[in-house]
């Protein structure tokens, strides 16, 4: 990213344009309560959960635990991000930005790819953060593994970032878009992203949104198998399932967002 | 600039119709078939009370929402191409503004949209924000605001301006600050359409005035004519009780009055044409002690869309 000064701003329509991108960075960088809450609590949940305690050095696939928690806390760490992004875009729509913006020459397609960078961007946070805390703490696993697991968290944090645009259009206000937050934290615990669950509840959490995505960043770990909590030992798991979750819960919340956005235009 | 005398705005048989979520209340007709043109350079005021179609109509010049039936052209495109062709802006009513950015920083982010925006400078200092750029918009007065989005309007120099109810919560100060801004804009040739509810914006600003009322334009011309015809003036006369009746059933007859009556011995005309009814009074009708009262413009507003009230 340079930094552009007015006069030298973008004048293309095919390139991003990086006065928007860079001032919207800033205004997430302001918000430093919403900052602390991507990326500093999960940095923080990886240092007690994953990089203290002894089970931490016990071997998953080719790594060991606290890798395996490692991709967890910055799963959570990502979607917080991304959701966040994805509802200051509704919110903003409701405070009558996108009219704002409709009265320029900036087309909607330039305006999604500042804000899919801009997701990116702030996905990238939590991620930095804990995997390098991972790094000089003790997680541990071949350069594949963190390659792997690193894309998938970034592509993967795209689907909540329409779950934070629906559930902001949906409710129509800036609580909503903080329950939404708010609940990617249960989201999470039933994901299988904090503990490995057992029993029933890890029957429903095969169910839930963040399951399949967390079980395909853990994967290039784990190499298609999951923990089995009981014994500490790894147990296969088959791969459509996983892919059935997060092709599921991606369609419907690019669906909900759709029909959302279309019935806000013709309120407007 | 424009230079050439062609329609800025033509609106052709233009309808909007919503559906109602309630199904007591079905179908609302917003805007029900309007034929208007605005030329080059015009500045024009459309009039109307609050539900009068002047917002939803201002939107569809803007390519918010489509019509439901009829043209909108600008400049002879479609409003999206206009748009996109920066050769229209407009200052939204309320909102439009990300709070927690600067002044400084919302006119370098849209100005980012524009191929060849005007100097960030020059479009604050004409919009007076020069002491507040640094400010966060949050922090920003709604007299600030309200100028911050007429900067940004400025940014892509276009040539034709729509300001819907630009003056809504700005005090007497900022108001006429705004108004003296809009009008250096219009020296230069801009067409600038503005949507209100205060007469005395119609009248203090715009040379020709477009009175809409339940979706339709009602009345369409100069300013001061559109108020004219509208305004009903109040003649009262003295006259002598055993002619009273007789003189009210002969104004009763005339064109143009509105009402006649009888009230402790004076009678009340309401009319549109004063100076005809007085010249009467005073001739042969034989009346005296002869007032003249022009009717408020609040009243002159509400005699005019009730016209337009098919009811």
């Amino acid at each position: 990213m340079t930094a552009t000064s007015l006069d030298a701003a973008p004048r293309t329509t095919s390139t991003l344009n990086t006065t928007y991108y860079r001032l919207e960075l800033r205004r997430v960088l302001r918000d430093r309560v919403t900052l602390f809450f991507t990326a500093g609590l999960p940095a923080v949940l990886y240092f007690v959960f994953g990089a203290s305690p002894e089970y931490g050095s016990e071997p998953v696939g080719d790594g060991n635990v606290a890798m395996w928690i490692m991709i967890g806390m910055a799963a959570y760490g990502t979607v917080s991000a991304t959701a966040g992004i994805g509802g200051a875009a509704a919110i903003e729509r409701m405070q009558g930005w996108t009219r704002q913006l409709g009265l320029t020459p900036l087309r909607p397609s330039q305006f999604v790819a500042v804000k899919a960078a801009v997701a990116m961007t702030v996905a990238s946070f939590p991620i930095v953060l804990v995997y390098g805390i991972g790094f000089v703490t003790g997680a541990s696993a071949p350069w594949h593994v963190w390659l792997i697991s690193i894309v998938v968290l970034m592509l993967g944090a795209m689907t909540f970032a329409l779950y934070g645009l629906g559930f902001g259009l949906a409710f129509r206000s800036e609580a909503a878009v903080s329950a939404a937050s708010g609940a990617l934290v249960v989201m999470s615990f039933f994901g299988n992203i904090f503990v490995p669950l057992t029993g029933w509840q890890l029957t429903l959490a095969k169910f839930t949104p963040l399951y399949g995505y967390v079980a395909l960043a853990r994967r290039a770990l784990t190499g298609g198998n999951t923990i089995d909590p009981d014994g500490g030992d790894l147990i296969p798991e088959a791969l459509l399932p996983v892919l059935l979750n997060v092709g599921f819960w991606t369609t419907l919340f690019a669906a909900v967002t759709i029909v959302l956005v279309q019935r806000s235009r013709g309120r407007q | 600039m424009p230079s050439t005398p062609t329609s800025s705005i033509r609106l052709r048989g233009l309808q909007k119709t919503f559906t109602s979520p309630d199904p007591e209340i079905g179908e609302v007709h917003a805007v029900g078939g309007v034929d208007l043109d605005i030329h080059t350079g015009e500045i024009v005021a459309l009039l109307g009370p609050n539900g009068a179609g002047k917002t939803t109509t201002l939107d569809m010049v803007l390519g918010f929402t489509n019509p439901t039936s009829g043209s909108v052209e600008v400049f002879g495109l479609d409003p999206q191409t206009a748009v996109l062709g920066g050769r229209i802006a407009a200052v939204l009513q309320t909102g439009g503004l990300l709070r927690d950015l600067t002044v400084d920083e919302t006119v370098e982010l849209i100005a980012s949209t524009h191929p060849d925006p005007r100097p960030a400078a020059e479009v604050i200092e004409r919009a007076g924000l020069t002491a507040v750029r640094q400010q966060r918009v949050q922090s920003c007065s709604g007299g600030e605001q309200q100028r911050l989005r007429f900067a940004l309007a400025l940014l892509g120099d276009p040539d034709l301006l729509v300001l819907d109810e630009p003056t809504t919560g700005m005090d007497v100060q900022a108001r006429q600050e705004f108004w003296a801004a809009m009008r250096a804009e219009a020296e230069q040739g801009r067409t600038i359409v503005f949507a209100t509810h205060y007469l005395q914006e119609a009248e203090d600003f715009a040379e020709r005035t477009v009175l809409m009322a339940n979706g339709r334009v009602v009345a369409d011309g100069p300013t001061d004519r559109v108020r004219r015809d509208a305004s009903s003036r109040r003649v009262t006369a003295r006259v002598t009780d055993d002619r009273i009746e007789a003189v009210r059933a002969e104004l009763v007859a005339l064109d143009g009055v509105r009402s006649v009556t009888v009230e402790r011995g004076r009678l009340l005309v309401e009319s549109n044409d004063s100076d005809d009814i007085a010249r009467r009074l005073l001739g042969p009708l034989g009346g005296t002690d002869l007032e003249i009262e022009a009717a408020s413009l609040e009243t002159a507003f509400i005699q005019l869309t009730r016209t337009g009230d098919p009811s």
